[in-house]
């Protein structure tokens, strides 16, 4: 078996990378992979919060690297998947604790067992970025639409191309139909004309996310799956592994109460 | 006795091993970059050296003597004691597990007196020392002490508090503590309001159950029955 490297990133922060790589690592887990997720944002880590694992870590990432522990010690395995594992970040250390080969190490032991391996990238393009970046096989790149995030997602994917880690493949996260609607948002399409890369899925704002990461409890893994976030990144994920699944109908409803409620609204 | 003189960074063969003196002044990578000339020119005289490294009143963070650290790790030294007056320098060597002090000194070796903080009580005998800390852990901050520690503030979330012997907060204890990190399974952990990410206590590990509404009140855990076991203090 030798398991796919995909290293979630952004340059920007407060995107949703490690909400991404929650819910896709679980998505995936769901479709009967062996999945494990790698927190590589080391001194703030955040995967494990969101993931709702934080109360279970004794050893991390660093201490694998420094020779503390073995591996597989590293390994929290999350009892609500068959399959599912994370390895944590240290909180008490920073990004200099961790070289980019380090990473390839840990991997390449991981490979040899997982079907996939997803790490959880900091924000920024220093040594961060390199370390997450190193083992992959195949980058995804999240932006929201906002011209700032854009930016740096344009940077970050030339940063990609330039460790011969591309092509990148995006994702946008948090779309508000009606405001693209209405052209007060970038729509995909200007996004997908400024970047030109390949898009693996498109998230919709959802309040879902919010409550679902303060619980610790990715939509993907909550028992119905609802909301309109979670069919997104289950559809990511479906993707990700071959399946050839038709993007998500996010066109605003037109129906005459909506209409009706937006023009008493003022919009 | 050897004595080595660069520009500004002194190496002394002493009793405990060899003394390396950075300079006050300069910025840290200015001060690296000697420490790496002045490494790597001496290597063979250097190598396989305990160091202990005297920083006087510069500040170190943890990253930067970790950095330190590595570099001496690549040389094949060993850095055993960290001194410096600055309590950041001394909190950094202690999170790193590095002593702070010389045994039966108290003076530096270069006859200054160490100012010790006046909350660090760690000139007391083996069995009463204990580490008084007067301040907020907030997440990323860590501090190890071979004796007891006694912080009189919060632990938050992220933070680590590793002790040999017991550890006790005076106020919020919401991170990770470990007490008797050697293996003393009679030691207790502490809190005006115990609400931990987790316990350890010798080689045990406890994660509290969640409880919603819960009322702050002091409560104290301690090994029983070879299970970790919070109860009224």
């Amino acid at each position: 078996m030798s398991a796919k490297v995909i290293t979630v990133t952004s340059g920007k922060g407060g995107v949703g990378k490690t909400t991404l790589t929650a819910n896709l690592s679980a998505a995936l887990a769901g479709l009967g992979h062996k999945v494990t997720a790698i927190d590589a944002d080391i001194g703030l880590r955040n995967l494990d919060v969101v993931m709702g694992l934080e109360n279970r870590i004794v050893y991390d990432l660093v201490d694998v690297i420094e020779g503390r522990c073995r591996l597989r010690q590293a390994m929290i395995k999350d009892k609500r998947k068959t399959d599912l594992y994370l390895i944590p970040a240290a909180q008490t250390r920073d990004k200099m604790a961790v070289s980019p080969s380090d990473m390839i190490l840990v991997c390449d032991q991981l490979r040899e067992v997982m079907d996939y391996i997803i790490i959880d990238s900091p924000a920024g393009i220093e040594r961060g970025f390199q370390n997450a970046i190193a083992p992959a096989d195949q980058a995804l790149v999240i932006t929201n639409p906002e011209i700032s995030a854009v930016r740096d997602a344009d940077r970050i994917i030339g940063l990609i191309e330039s460790e011969e880690k591309g092509p990148a493949q995006l994702i946008v996260n948090r779309l508000k139909p009606k405001m693209v609607a209405r052209g007060d948002m970038l729509s995909v399409d200007d996004i997908l004309e400024v970047l030109a890369v390949d898009l693996v899925g498109v998230i919709p704002e959802d309040e879902s996310i919010l409550i679902s990461t303060n619980q610790g409890l990715p939509v993907t893994m909550a028992a119905v799956d609802g909301t309109i976030a979670g069919q997104a990144f289950n559809n990511i994920a479906r993707r990700l592994s071959g399946e050839d699944v038709p993007f998500l109908d996010l066109t605003p409803k037109t129906s005459v109460i909506d209409r009706v409620r937006d023009w008493l609204n003022g919009k | 006795m050897a004595v080595l003189m660069s520009e500004s960074i002194t190496i002394k063969g002493v009793r405990d091993g060899l003394l390396i003196i950075l300079p006050n002044d300069g910025d840290f990578a200015s001060v690296y970059t000697l420490l790496q000339t002045e490494i790597e020119q001496k290597h063979q005289f250097l190598m396989g050296s305990r160091i202990i490294l005297q920083c006087k009143k510069r500040p170190l963070t943890e990253f930067q003597l970790h950095s330190i650290l590595t570099l001496f790790a690549k040389h094949e030294l060993s850095l055993h004691t960290v001194l410096g007056e600055r309590m950041e320098t001394r909190d950094a060597a202690r999170a790193l597990g590095l002593g702070t002090r010389l045994a039966g000194s108290s003076t530096d070796l270069d006859g200054n007196v160490i100012r010790e903080r006046k909350t660090a009580v760690t000139t007391l005998p083996p069995e009463a020392n204990s580490l008084l800390l007067r301040e907020t852990f907030r997440s990323g901050r860590s501090v190890r002490h071979d004796g007891h520690i006694i912080i009189i503030g919060d632990v938050n979330p992220g933070a680590e508090i590793t002790a040999g012997g017991n550890v006790i907060v005076w106020g919020r204890l919401r991170g990770l503590v470990h007490a008797g990190a050697y293996g003393d399974e009679t030691a207790v952990i502490c809190a005006l309001d115990l609400n931990p990410t987790q316990l350890r206590i010798a080689d045990k590990i406890a994660i509290p159950p969640q409880e919603n509404g819960r009322k702050p009140t002091p409560e104290q855990a301690a090994i029983r029955n070879g299970q970790i076991i919070a109860e009224a203090w």
